[in-house]
């Protein structure tokens, strides 16, 4: 069976699942899928920086915390400090993309392993972002200089990346994961730096002694993700209203459960976007699948572990055949 | 005649529409050396893995002493007492040798305490080896590494002994001492299934010689039925004339000097004092054996390996100071890496694979254009003489000889002026073998300069204009070819004067 078709099959089977069980037809309406699509946004944002670190031999473990940090600066640049949106939004992805280039120095500089790395990552940016919110939310009920309080009006940048478009059929934030997406896919096939990418995750010696420049390679791809985790928590502020720095918390474990789910090796060296998406939307229909039912989260948690290892399994022959 | 300890009739094995092996048959008897030889691509990598017990499912029938037998994995094949020895060992680096030999042996825990030590020497004794049983495997040479393996093999109760191109990545005196051991194994009663390339060796050791080619036997004979000249004639299927013409008019320009070029790596000094000119189109051979720093040598220039402070490195009339080998690709510096797999990239394209040093000119403003990148990928493999069914393929999927010259292709690609070649021909069969060394010269001929570290001393007289000679780290000698020969080279490589 062809690569194509193991990745595919995991989605097929859901699919499946999804028709027999489909809670009175419920599977069945657009509205459904729709509401699906949006869900996954945020954390398919997430996996396709995941897959630039994974395809480059590494891990991320700190996008769930870049994203709370994101979440909060956005919402505090916007409504307490009044910012305008694209300045603030500029600035927000600079940051994600800042922290990013730390845990990469820090890689690529010393050889620290990623795990390590980002592991410090994520309970740094965790608790910057919980200093940033000043430890509670931030809201658009705002202190003034004065001392008096009061509730300003959302900034509409908010309602923009929350709203739909086409008439009603696709959110923003799905249209900004097709970005995301495209630009991961563009990284990867068409530019050198995805040929190093590529080359440094399947053998770092190799990739060196053919005079490729494995530092930058390194810091671009940490970079690379910080970035987009700074773009899904200023979409994950959006949809949410406000910045929760509690926020994102376990997400970059389903990122990575996405770009595996697609059959992107986490060896590294192999795999791409488009693995990421099909994954992406087969743990997204899943979970729709699940609470469509009225599943109980213990069962749902315990039933989506149960179906990554299924998957895994299954696409452990390519992995082992093209080795 | 006894029964072989070992025997396949009629095995074969296709991959897809692949025909790898069809109609083999081969066997070992106790006490005989069996060479197995063939091209790349002849299907001993096949006939290596079915005996291995790595290939279940093929056609045809396995015999061990008589017994029909199946190898469902390589665990069955150990316990039916075939053991092979693969060209990247199978020891724990992180372990002692100690644990190593006994490594996955069911024995009581405590045993392994007490009583082994006296064992595990009397093992070793058994291969010619007196080692520090605690040492780690990874502070070895390679040469013992290889024996504590075989050592390991003959502890299991192993009769039949496969030894995948053992010698190719040891020097001429760690060779001669396998061959001894391979000696004593056989008087032992042993059956040895030897693969190689070299054909002085294969004569030295063979008692009978299979060569395949394009995945089916066309000889089977007793060695002395043989000699080189036909033995190549069945691996190859036509004679490959070698010209040792010199590789042209010599340029006069000097477009390398070094002065008093050390490197200490971990508080050992591997490179010590070695001076030396490169002239434009010039091959200046190096020879040595392990330890000799030749290969720190090509890395050094390359800058791979850090140099120590009071070197003089001057290129095309610049100071040359290479910190990364991205500095060195910048002037115009290309390596071959010694080990394969630190120079292919087994999943990826051949395409990808050969740009991938040189991808400025395939690429505008970072955005490469697939079609400029296949045709350069195609005519530089073109040019190689490259057998590969299609260069999308990933690279992992070519032969050995083949891969070896995707990794030199993407070393031509980038148009290098200086070439470091680190045993370019290490594991390639003839023919390959001979498109290298013409590819050589034709790079010297163009103007670059090359420099050739090599394990194989006629591929050093064939190929070099000059041959430096280093002993542990130091250049002892530095010869025309006309002045040198085999016999000259080895006894310069160990330290004669």
């Amino acid at each position: 069976m062809s690569r194509a078709a193991r990745t595919l099959l995991p989605l097929l089977v859901v699919f499946v699942i999804g028709c027999v069980f489909h809670q009175s037809g419920a599977f069945f309406e657009w509205s459904t899928h729709r509401a699906l699509l949006r869900e996954i946004s945020v954390l398919g944002i997430l996996a396709c920086g995941m897959t630039l670190v994974i395809v480059a031999g590494g891990i991320d473990l700190s996008v769930g915390s870049v994203l709370s940090v994101a979440a909060v600066s956005f919402a505090t640049l916007t409504m307490p400090k009044g910012w305008g949106a694209a300045s603030a939004i500029l600035v927000v992805i600079a940051a994600g993309a800042v922290m990013g280039l730390g845990s990469g120095a820090l890689i690529a500089r010393f050889r620290v392993q990623p795990f390590i790395v980002t592991l410090a990552m994520m309970v740094f940016a965790r608790g910057l972002a919980k200093w940033i919110a000043g430890g509670k939310k931030v809201t658009n009920y705002v202190t003034l200089p004065d001392g008096a309080s009061r509730t300003v009006d959302l900034p509409s940048v908010f309602g923009v990346i929350d709203s739909k478009v086409l008439g009603d059929n696709l959110s923003v934030v799905t249209l900004i994961f097709a970005a995301c997406a495209l630009l991961t896919w563009l990284v990867l096939a068409r530019l050198s730096a995805g040929r190093y990418l590529y080359a440094v995750g399947s053998s770092y010696e190799a990739a060196r002694l053919s005079g490729v420049p494995v530092g930058r390679t390194l810091l671009l791809a940490y970079a690379l993700s910080g970035a987009f985790a700074a773009v899904a928590g200023i979409c994950q502020a959006a949809q949410e209203t406000h910045g929760d720095p509690e926020t994102g918390t376990g997400y970059e474990l389903d990122a990575i459960a996405m770009v595996v789910l697609g059959g992107t090796s986490l060896a590294g060296g192999r795999g791409g976007v488009g693995l990421t998406l099909v994954g992406a939307l087969t743990l997204g229909m899943l979970q729709k699948i699940l609470s469509l039912n009225a599943f109980s989260t213990e069962a749902r948690l315990m039933l989506t572990g149960g179906i990554l290892i299924f998957a895994v399994l299954f696409q452990r022959p390519w992995q082992r055949g093209e080795a | 005649m006894s029964e072989p300890l070992l025997s396949l009739r009629s095995a074969g094995k296709s991959y897809g529409s692949t025909r790898a092996l069809s109609d083999v048959s081969f066997d070992v008897r106790a006490g005989e050396v069996h060479v197995l030889a063939g091209g790349n691509g002849a299907g001993k990598s096949t006939l290596i893995k079915i005996l291995a017990g790595a290939i279940g499912d093929f056609e045809g029938e396995l015999r061990v002493a008589g017994e029909p037998a199946r190898f469902r994995d390589p665990e069955a094949a150990t316990r039916a007492g075939v053991a092979t020895i693969h060209q990247e060992l199978s020891l724990v680096p992180s372990l002692s040798v100690l644990d190593n030999l006994f490594l996955g042996e069911r024995r009581p825990l405590l045993s392994l305490w007490g009583a082994p030590r006296a064992e595990a020497k009397r093992i070793l004794a058994r291969v010619g080896l007196e080692l520090e049983l605690d040492r780690r495997v990874e502070d070895l040479g390679l040469a013992e590494r290889q024996l504590v393996e075989i050592a390991r093999a003959l502890q299991r109760a192993a009769r039949v002994l496969v030894l995948d191109e053992p010698t190719s990545a040891l020097a001429e005196p760690e060779a001669e001492r396998l061959f001894e051991r391979i000696a004593e194994l056989r008087a032992a009663g042993k059956g040895v299934v030897f693969i190689s390339h070299r054909l002085d060796e294969i004569f030295r050791v063979a008692d009978r010689i299979t060569v395949l080619r394009d995945g089916r036997v066309v000889c089977s004979s007793a060695a002395a039925e043989l000699d080189p000249r036909s033995l190549i004639e069945h691996m190859v299927g036509e004679l490959e004339t070698e010209s040792g013409a010199s590789s042209g008019a010599l340029g006069t320009d000097v477009l390398l000097s070094l002065a008093r070029l050390r490197v200490t790596h971990a508080g050992r000094r591997m490179l010590d004092g070695v001076s030396l000119e490169l002239h434009a189109g010039e091959i200046l051979g190096v020879a040595g054996l392990q330890d000799s720093g030749a290969s720190e040598l090509l890395r050094a220039l390359f800058g791979a390996v850090p140099c120590d402070a009071g070197c003089e490195l001057v290129l095309h009339g610049r100071r040359y100071s290479p910190r990364t080998p991205v500095d060195a690709v910048a002037r115009g510096v290309s390596l071959l890496a010694r080990d394969r797999k630190d120079s292919v990239f087994p999943a990826r394209p051949v395409t990808e694979n050969v740009t991938l040093g040189s991808l400025r000119r395939v690429a505008r403003a970072g955005l490469v254009s697939l079609a400029t990148e296949a045709r350069l990928a195609a005519s530089v493999t073109r040019r190689m003489r490259l057998s590969a069914p299609a260069l999308s393929l990933p690279v992992g999927a070519l032969s050995g000889g083949n891969q070896q010259k995707v990794a030199l292709a993407r070393c031509l690609m980038s148009e290098p002026k200086l070439l470091l070649l680190d045993d370019p021909t290490r594991g390639v069969d003839v023919a390959a073998k001979a498109d290298v060394h013409h590819l050589v010269r034709d790079v010297a001929c163009s103007g670059a300069g090359v420099i050739l570290v090599s394990s194989d001393f006629d591929e050093l007289l064939a190929l070099a204009d000059r041959v430096l000679v280093l002993f542990r780290g130091r250049p002892i000698a530095c010869a025309r070819r006309e002045e040198l020969s085999r016999e000259r080279l080895l006894s310069l490589c160990m330290g004669a004067s």
